[in-house]
């Protein structure tokens, strides 16, 4: 589905993605966790193109984005992605949120792009919430239109940033509750997320990155519970002596 | 004073028909402006500065006459027109450029990320968003632009003040003076209350 080769990423002489190589399953779900600063946006936006990779090549489906020849509007329709800090579009209430990319993007007809969004909206329980506009929504709500939005255009994957990072605590379980629906529902995606508790729950593996690189990898449960690598242990005992 | 009014009349007239080609011709300079070709982002912005470090009578003299001695025949309020767009539109750019600089960069990086190219994108995010916090500053250049329509007085349009200087010369006394100064006055004054009106009205939402 995802094949990531070599993937190097700098800013200036600043380099922040070394050699990545990272392959994701039909299906699977990968977490990605580490320190602040360790690339782990920097590596989903290269995997949408927001960022260009240096170096290396991104294949999604066959496709390698790298390639100056892609479509990459084309390639963004297939990979969704929800952002930390929600993103909304101010000015449309949710339902148009959902339905502008599919009317003006994949020219569907707005009767039936309305229809879906109103589905979506259900799933992510949102439905009394289609007309209202995202300043009127709580960021637990947002987040969740957030998803609907990126679901709307019927990725094959779908990439989370600290979807939950901008949340107040108690807002926190109506979203990872929408991604365990998501992953159930064997969608492909790739969290990168300090909830470990969603982490072992849904997490398939998960890597754990730091200064650009992947130090380790494995099972959610047994990096976790055996990290392998200093570094990894060192974060581990950190984040889950703040616990 | 039905003359003055005439005058008005075409005051209003070039304003608003200046006003439209300014809308246009600055939002696309302002694209251009932040565009990611260089030679576009140069080129504005030397127009830009250009423009901006002449004063406006000079370019109304210069389009008029100089482009008469170039064989381009235009009509006073067309050169009117012409001057009053290419010199506005350089400060309204500046507005527009702000005002979509002014959109946090994840509304392009959702909708990029939705497979919205990069027009698309500002079509349906971004300008709508920007182009309802420049209405105030854009509504204050509009007024200013129809005080400014007095300078086309100096190619002999045959607008409100250079009515109002005629028949001071005619009547041999101010008083045509103070007429054209109430014809400027029943405009501007209503356009400002609009506006104050208006820049409450959008602040609500925020
Ligand atoms: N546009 C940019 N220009 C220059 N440097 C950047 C840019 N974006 C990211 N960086 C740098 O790249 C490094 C990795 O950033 P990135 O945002 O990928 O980290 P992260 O793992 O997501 O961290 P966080 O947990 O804080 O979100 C950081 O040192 C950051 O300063
Ligand atoms: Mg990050």
């Amino acid at each position: 589905m995802i094949k990531i080769v070599g993937l190097r990423k700098k800013f200036g002489h600043h380099e922040v993605l070394k050699d990545i190589d990272l392959e994701v399953k039909p299906s699977e779900v990968l977490v990605v966790v580490g320190p602040s600063g360790s690339g782990k946006s920097t590596l989903l936006r290269c995997i949408n193109g927001l960022e260009h990779a240096t170096e290396g090549q991104i294949f999604i489906e066959g496709t390698d984005i790298t390639d100056s020849k892609v479509d990459i509007n084309q390639i963004r329709q297939k990979v969704g992605m929800v952002f930390q800090s929600f993103n909304l579009f101010p000015h449309l209430t949710a339902l148009r949120n959902i339905t502008l990319a599919p009317i003006k993007v994949k020219k569907m007809d707005p009767d039936e792009a309305s229809e879906k969004a109103l589905k979506l909206l259900e799933k992510v329980g949102l439905k009394d919430k289609a007309n209202a506009y995202p300043a009127h929504l709580s960021g637990g709500q947002q987040q969740r239109v957030a998803i609907a939005r990126a679901l709307a255009m019927d990725p094959d994957v779908m990439l989370f940033d600290e979807v939950t990072s901008a949340l107040d605590p108690e807002l926190v379980k109506e979203v990872l509750d929408t991604m365990k629906d998501l992953a159930r529902e064997g969608m492909t995606m790739i969290v990168v997320t300090h909830e470990m508790g969603f982490a072992k729950e849904v997490g398939d593996r998960l890597i754990f990155m730091d200064d650009g690189e992947i130090v380790e990898e494995g099972l959610p449960e047994t990096v976790f519970t055996r990290p392998k690598h200093p570094r990894t242990k060192e974060f581990f005992s950190k984040i889950l002596s703040h616990i | 004073m039905p003359y003055l009014l005439k005058g008005l009349l075409m005051t209003i007239r070039l304003a608003l028909v200046s006003e439209a080609c300014i809308l246009a011709f600055g939002l696309i300079v302002a694209l251009l402006r932040i565009s990611r070709i260089r030679i576009f982002r140069a080129a504005a912005a030397v127009y830009i500065d250009v423009i901006r470090g002449m004063p406006l009578i000079l370019q109304i003299v210069i389009i008029y006459f100089g482009l008469g001695h170039l064989g381009i025949g235009l009509s006073k309020f067309a050169a009117g027109v012409l001057a009053l767009t290419i010199c506005y539109a350089a400060y309204e750019a500046e507005i527009f450029r702000a005002g979509i600089l002014s959109i946090h960069k994840g509304q392009m990086e959702a909708a990029r990320s939705l497979g919205m190219g990069y027009f698309k994108a500002m079509r349906y995010i971004i300008l709508p968003q920007a182009i309802r916090r420049v209405i105030p500053p854009l509504s204050n250049e509009f007024i200013a632009l129809l005080k400014d329509t007095s300078l086309v007085s100096v190619i002999a349009l045959s607008e409100v003040f250079q009515r109002g200087r005629e028949l001071m010369g005619t009547k041999a006394n101010v008083t045509p003076l103070v007429g054209v100064a109430i014809c400027y006055l029943i405009v501007t004054i209503p356009l400002m209350r609009l506006v104050q009106r208006t820049e409450k009205w959008l602040s609500r939402g925020d």
